[in-house]
């Protein structure tokens, strides 16, 4: 899990050009100025590195980075925390199946 | 100035190919919206499009003069000869020499593409088919329709993504009002149904799972469409001294760009669009009746554009009756403006305002009378268009009963 989240900080540091140091798994999206097409940017880099699928619909998200996926079983995507447990629990869905 | 009347109207639609099923299908709500077939389709996600169906370019064109046509030219092609025969319009030499052809498209050629790169990297094929930029330039609707019609005024394609339908009639409407032409014909094709074009829109995280609910609180985002509309523009002492039937006056066109964000529609963008509207037709903003709507049924075109048109109509805002059309007819991008505009012109061409179809539970962010799901007789003198694009590109056009 400690490595995804690294991994996750990483990934997102690079899509918005910014240090990855100062990211915590309690750093929210809405606090680095995530936009809509931010968010969609780092999904796609997380599912490419990952090999995974993530059930994102933009209209499903009352704003940016504060996303709820509702029915997707993601629970919130705010911190970067929670997009690392997202995508840990879609990883060992993987290779439970 | 002239004044410009609409005096013909031609549809390729996922509800048919003819005005007797088109117009009904609109006013009853009775979407195209369902499962689709693609070649290549296995990794797609998305399940439904709103589909033409029942097209057969075969019988509908000679085999030469289908071989350079692309599926989006074949859908501008017969919507013009549709629009041309509903006018009942005698295109003689001359005064075809002097008729504009103005055609929107988002994408053009997608289904040439698709198919001539998956012969490239799909089968490692080391040859395309000598016809393949004919087929899928952007200009081909308007050129082929050009062709086929004979018609050598003023020919060129619009290419301002979702609003392009829109952009291309009002160029038109402007030519035929400064006097560049006496007759256009102008609307959108757009054919981009193919498995590529799909997987990009899957990628922008805005399409609909189940079906397009526009201004409904429980909306989904948008399904793609196709098809194409083209109208028949004349000036109207022209159409008045052979006794056309005129379906509706072209009273103004707006245009305006945000400078934002490249997918996200901005509420004053949309609204100074539809003041240009107002302002190039010299009316004012309590005269207008109806509004079909863009109406994408994304979270955020609907809510946007519900606060554009708060802005523009003030407390009328709430009396004037907004639907939008793509419930029925899907997203047809390039096409969907002109589809719209067709839709408008009928409505006020009748007297009846088309419903939002699928329409579920009233959104606090969407207040407005979106007619929800069954069609009105009413009044209908002064009614307005609207197109917002990807990249901020809006076109408004206002119309009035002739």
């Amino acid at each position: 899990m400690e490595a995804v989240t690294d991994e996750v900080r990483q990934i997102i540091a690079k899509e918005l050009k910014i240090p990855v140091e100062p990211l915590t798994p309690d750093t929210k999206l809405q606090d680095l100025g995530v936009e809509s097409l931010d968010l969609i940017e780092i999904i796609f880099a997380l599912e490419e590195r990952f090999d995974i699928s993530i059930p994102y619909n933009a209209n499903e998200a009352p704003a940016a980075g504060t996303a709820d996926a509702a029915g997707a079983g993601l629970g919130k995507l705010e911190t970067i925390g929670q997009i690392a447990a997202a995508v840990q629990g879609l990883i060992d869905t993987k290779t439970s199946a | 100035m002239n004044r410009v009347v609409i005096t013909g109207i031609g549809v390729v639609s996922p509800v048919g190919c003819s005005l007797e099923d088109f117009w009904p299908a609109v006013v009853e709500g009775r979407s195209a919206i369902g499962p689709f077939s693609v070649t290549r389709s296995e990794r797609l996600s998305a399940r439904i499009a709103a589909q033409v169906s029942g097209f057969d370019p075969v019988a509908l064109f000679e085999p030469k003069q289908l071989g350079p046509m692309d599926r989006f030219a074949q859908f501008a092609v017969v919507a013009a000869r549709a629009a041309v025969r509903d006018a009942g319009l005698d295109l003689s030499e001359r005064l075809a020499l002097e008729t504009a052809t103005v055609i929107g498209n988002a994408s053009a050629g997608q289904t040439t593409l698709d198919d001539a790169y998956f012969r490239l990297y799909g089968e490692n094929s080391s040859r395309l088919h000598p016809l393949t930029i004919p087929r899928l330039m952007t200009s081909a609707g308007a050129s082929q329709i050009s062709m086929d019609l004979g018609l050598k005024g003023p020919t060129f394609c619009v290419g301002t993504a979702c609003a392009a339908g829109t952009h291309a009639i009002g160029l038109a409407f402007h030519m035929l009002r400064s006097g560049q032409a006496p007759v256009a014909v102008a609307g959108g094709a757009e054919a981009c149904l193919t498995a590529g074009t799909i997987k990009a829109w899957e990628a922008l995280r805005v399409l609909s799972q189940d079906t397009c609910r526009p201004f409904s609180r429980t909306r989904s985002g948008l399904v793609l469409g196709e098809g194409a509309a083209i109208l028949l523009l004349e000036e109207r002492a022209h159409a008045l001294a052979r006794g056309a039937r005129v379906y509706a006056e072209i009273l103004g066109f707006g245009m305006s760009a945000d400078a934002g964000d490249i997918t996200s529609s901005d509420p004053d963008g949309a609204a100074r669009a539809m003041r240009a509207a107002l302002r190039d037709a010299r009316r004012n903003a309590d005269e207008v009746d109806y509004v079909n709507a863009h109406g994408t049924g994304t979270t955020q075109n609907d809510r946007s554009e519900t606060v554009a048109l708060h802005d523009v109509f003030g407390p009328d805002a709430r009396r004037i009756a907004v639907s939008s059309s793509k419930a029925v007819l899907g997203h047809g991008l390039g096409a969907a403006g002109a589809l719209e505009m067709a839709v408008t012109a009928l409505a006020i061409h009748r007297q009846t305002i088309p419903p939002t179809a699928n329409f579920e539970e009233a959104d606090p962010d969407c207040d407005l009378d979106v007619v929800p799901n069954v069609a009105r007789q009413a009044k209908v003198n002064v009614a307005m268009s609207n197109s917002f694009a990807f990249g901020g590109l809006n076109a408004v056009l206002l119309a009035a009963r002739a």
